[in-house]
C-alpha cells in the first residue's frame, strides 16, 4: 500500500471537516474503549493489571528469544504437515503467493482479514496477475467495494456510517432499500456464501504462533476466517515474524486479553488452533498449508530501541483510547496502521522520512500505554521518534531556528532580561484577547488568548526581595 | 544467502531485548474462579454460554435429547452431522431414521441445522472445543444457520489455562495431530455496520446446547 503519512496535515484537517465520518468514528471508538474497561475490570483493576504485566511478559520473552522459537515453530510446523517459507521483503512474500496460485491453477481467492498483506499490497498483485481476490471480511469486503483502505486494525470499516453502507450495497450489488444491520449482513452473507463455496485457494493472516507446538492460531468473530482457512484445497497464511509466542500457557492468556481489548468479549467467537492439512480420513480441510513468515522490516525494528513495538497483538485499544484518533479517524495517518502504534510503525517499517508528521500526531496523554494489554510504551516511543526526527534533520526550519533562538537568550542574562522586557510592552498593543494576527503564533493563539504577562519579572521580584523590600515576607 | 538465513542472521547479530524482564512468578487465570465442584462448573458454563447467546437445554436422558433435537429440527428431512458414534446419544441413529431424517454431505451448504458433539467446554467462558478428525468435519458446525452441540456435563473443565496445562501434561501429540482445533464462543457475529451487534454473520446465527448429565 502506498505511504501517504507526509500528508498528514491536509488530510486530518479534510478529516475533521466530515462530521459524519467524525461522529461514526467517536461513536466506535467510545463504545469499545468502555466494553474493553469493563472487561478488564470485571474481577478488580488490580487483577486487570496483573494480567496485562503478565501479557506483557510472555509477549516480552517471545521476542527475547526470536531468532530460537522462530526456528523451533519453524521445525515443528513442519513436523505437523505445515509447509514454512520465508520472505524478507513485501515484494517476496508476494512472489510466494503467486507462485503458489499458479502451481495450482487457482482461479478464486478467499481471503480473510490480514494486515500483512494490506501492508504488502497483496490484493494489487494478485488482481494484476488475473486472479479474482475477495475479501470475506464484512468490514474489508464493504472496504473492497468501496475501493478504499481499512481506517481501523479491528474495525477497518469503522469511518463508514450504516446508511453509507446502505447506499454502497445498493448501488453495487443490487440490494433493495433497508435500513436494518441485520438485514445488510445477511443479504452480504448470501453474496460471500457463493465466493466461499467457488474458491479454490485461502488466505488468512495470523494471531500467533505457538512455538512449543507448531501451531497457527486465528481468531474470527465473523467466521469468514474459518471459511477459508477450512473449505479450499489450499490455505497459505502471511504471518509477520514477531508474532511467534512461547508455548499453549502464554496463549491461553494472549487470546483471552487480545478478545478483551479489541471489542470487550472474554473470548472471539472462534479461536482457531491449526495444527496443519488435513489429515488421513478427515473429511475437510485444506489439503495444503503453507505459512509465510513475513520479515518487511521488523528484523530492523528489532534490532533498534523500538523493539517493544513488536510486541503488539494488534488488538486495536491504543486506536481506541486515543483523543487524536478519534478525531480524525485513521485514514489521516496514511498508510496501513493507524493510531498511536500506527504513528510509532509506520515510521519505522516504511522510512521515518515517508512518515515525519506521525511522531507528532499524539498529545502524549498517555491513555494508550495503559490500555494495551502488553503495556507497550507507545508515549516513550513517540518521544524517541520525535528526537529522531530532529536529529535527522527532520524539524521544520522555523523550529529550529525558533529554538536555537530561544537557546541563545536563555544562555544570555542581558538578552533575556531585553526579551521579557519587550514582550510584556509588545503584549500590550495587541488586540483584544490578545491574538496575534500574523506569524508563525497566528494560528495557535486563533483558539487560545495569549498569557498576560506579569508586571514584573521573576529576576525584579528577587532582586526586591534580597534587598528586603519584600513587606509580605515575615 | 536465502531470505531464511538473512532473517535469522539479522535476529541473531541483535542483542536480545527484554533480558531485563523478570519471569512471571504466580501466573493467573483469567477469570476468577473459587468454586470448582462439578456442578459450580456446570453452572458457571450455563451462565456464560446464555451470556453468549448461546440457548442451553439440560437434558435428562439421551431419549430426551433426541426429542429436543427432533423439535429443533422442524420439518426438516436434512440434516449435517458429525458420524453419529461421536455424538453422545444412543439410539440416535434409529429416531432419524424414525423420522425420516437424512445426514446430508457436509460440504452441503443449503442445510440448516448441523449437529456435533464437543470435545470439552470450559466453565469461566461458556466456550466449547472442537476437534477436527475423522468423522467430524469441520463444515457442520459452521456452514448451517443452527449449530446444536450435544455434551455432557462431565466435559466441562475450569477455564482455557487448565485444559491448556492438560494438554501439555498428557496429549501434546494428539493436540499436534489434530488439524484443527477449535474453541467455539457463541453464535458467530459481526459488528462492522455502525456497531450494531448481528448474530450470524458467516457462521452459525444460533448455537442450541444440549447437556446430559
Ligand atoms: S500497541 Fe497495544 S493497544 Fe495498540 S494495538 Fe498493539 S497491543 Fe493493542
Amino acid at each position: 500500500m502506498t505511504n501517504k503519512a507526509n500528508e498528514f496535515a491536509s488530510a486530518s484537517r479534510s478529516a475533521i471537516q466530515t462530521p459524519e465520518m467524525v461522529a461514526a468514528v467517536a461513536f466506535a471508538t467510545n463504545s469499545a474503549a468502555a466494553k474493553r474497561n469493563i472487561a478488564f475490570e470485571v474481577n478488580g483493576t488490580e487483577h486487570g493489571e496483573a494480567l496485562r504485566q503478565q501479557a506483557a511478559e510472555a509477549r516480552r520473552r517471545a521476542l527475547r528469544k526470536l531468532p530460537e522459537l522462530l526456528e523451533q515453530a519453524e521445525a515443528r510446523m513442519q513436523a505437523n504437515g505445515i509447509e514454512v517459507l520465508w520472505a524478507k521483503d513485501g515484494e517476496e512474500a508476494s512472489q510466494h503467493v503467486l507462485n503458489i496460485a499458479r502451481q495450482h491453477n487457482i482461479k478464486h481467492i478467499a481471503k480473510s482479514k490480514s494486515m500483512v498483506s494490506e501492508e504488502i499490497g497483496l490484493n494489487a498483485v494478485l488482481e494484476t496477475a488475473g486472479f479474482d481476490v475477495l475479501e470475506t471480511d464484512l468490514g474489508e469486503y464493504i472496504i473492497q467495494l468501496a475501493g478504499e483502505t481499512p481506517s481501523h486494525i479491528v474495525a477497518p470499516v469503522i469511518h463508514k456510517s450504516k446508511a453509507e453502507i446502505r447506499d454502497l450495497f445498493m448501488e453495487r450489488l443490487g440490494m433493495a432499500y433497508t435500513d436494518d444491520a441485520a438485514e445488510m449482513t445477511r443479504f452480504a452473507r448470501r453474496h460471500l456464501r457463493e465466493g466461499f463455496l467457488k474458491a479454490d485457494m485461502g488466505i488468512s493472516g495470523g494471531n500467533f504462533i505457538i512455538a512449543e507446538t507448531g501451531t497457527l492460531c486465528l481468531v474470527t468473530n465473523e467466521g469468514n476466517g474459518r471459511m477459508v482457512t477450512s473449505l479450499p484445497p489450499v490455505h497459505v497464511a502471511l504471518v509477520g515474524i514477531e508474532k511467534v509466542i512461547e508455548t499453549l500457557d502464554d496463549y491461553a492468556t494472549l487470546i483471552q486479553l487480545l478478545a478483551r481489548s479489541a471489542t470487550g468479549q472474554v473470548m472471539s467467537v472462534y479461536a482457531n488452533l491449526i495444527n496443519g492439512p488435513r489429515r488421513t480420513a478427515e473429511d475437510g480441510g485444506p489439503e495444503r498449508v503453507v505459512v509465510i513468515l513475513v520479515d518487511n522490516g521488523r528484523s530492523k525494528i528489532y534490532n533498534s530501541t523500538y523493539a517493544e513495538a513488536l510486541a503488539c497483538i494488534r488488538c486495536g485499544s491504543c486506536l481506541n483510547a486515543c483523543p487524536v484518533y478519534e478525531a480524525i479517524g485513521g485514514h489521516a495517518y496514511g498508510w496501513v496502521y493507524s493510531g498511536p502504534i500506527g504513528a510509532v510503525i509506520t515510521p519505522l517499517l516504511t522510512g521515518l522520512e515517508n512518515a515525519t508528521p506521525l511522531p507528532h500526531a499524539s498529545s502524549l496523554c498517555g491513555k494508550c500505554k495503559v490500555v494495551c494489554p502488553v503495556d507497550i510504551d507507545l508515549p516513550r516511543m513517540l518521544l524517541d521518534l520525535r528526537h529522531d526526527l530532529v536529529a535527522a534533520g527532520h524539524a521544520p526550519l522555523l523550529w529550529r531556528m525558533g529554538l536555537r533562538g530561544w537557546a541563545m537568550v536563555s544562555r544570555s542574562p542581558l538578552l533575556f532580561g531585553l526579551v521579557g522586557w519587550a514582550a510584556k510592552w509588545g503584549s500590550k498593543v495587541l488586540p483584544k484577547h490578545r491574538t496575534i494576527p500574523v506569524g508563525p503564533l497566528g494560528g495557535w493563539s486563533k483558539s487560545r488568548d495569549l498569557p498576560e504577562f506579569a508586571p514584573e519579572t521573576f529576576h525584579q521580584l528577587w532582586a526586591k526581595r534580597e534587598k528586603g523590600n519584600d513587606h509580605e515576607q515575615p | 544467502m536465502s531470505s531464511r538465513e538473512s532473517i535469522l542472521k539479522n535476529l541473531k547479530a541483535a542483542r536480545s531485548p527484554f533480558v531485563d524482564v523478570p519471569p512471571v512468578e504466580n501466573r493467573r487465570e483469567v477469570v476468577l474462579q473459587d468454586d470448582l465442584r462439578p456442578e459450580a462448573l456446570r453452572a458457571h458454563f450455563i451462565k456464560e454460554a446464555e451470556k453468549l447467546s448461546c440457548q442451553v437445554t439440560i437434558c435428562a436422558s439421551a431419549a430426551d435429547a433426541i426429542e429436543q433435537l427432533l423439535a429443533l429440527l422442524g420439518d426438516d428431512r436434512l440434516l449435517l452431522s458429525w458420524d453419529l458414534p461421536h455424538i453422545p446419544l444412543p439410539g440416535l441413529a434409529e429416531a432419524l431414521e424414525h423420522a425420516g431424517i437424512k445426514i446430508a454431505a457436509p460440504a452441503d451448504a443449503a442445510v440448516r441445522v448441523g449437529l456435533t458433539g464437543i470435545d470439552v467446554a470450559l466453565a469461566s467462558t461458556g466456550s466449547f472445543i472442537l476437534f477436527s478428525g475423522p468423522g467430524k468435519p469441520r463444515a457442520v458446525s459452521l456452514l448451517p444457520d443452527l449449530h446444536v452441540a450435544v455434551m455432557t456435563a462431565g466435559q466441562i473443565v475450569p477455564n482455557l489455562e487448565t485444559w491448556s496445562a492438560t494438554e501439555r501434561a498428557n496429549q501434546i501429540e494428539d493436540f499436534r495431530q489434530t488439524s484443527s482445533v477449535l474453541i467455539v464462543s457463541g453464535p458467530s457475529r459481526t459488528a462492522d455496520i455502525a456497531m450494531q451487534l448481528v448474530l450470524g454473520a458467516h457462521g452459525p446465527a444460533a448455537v442450541h446446547i444440549l447437556m446430559l448429565p
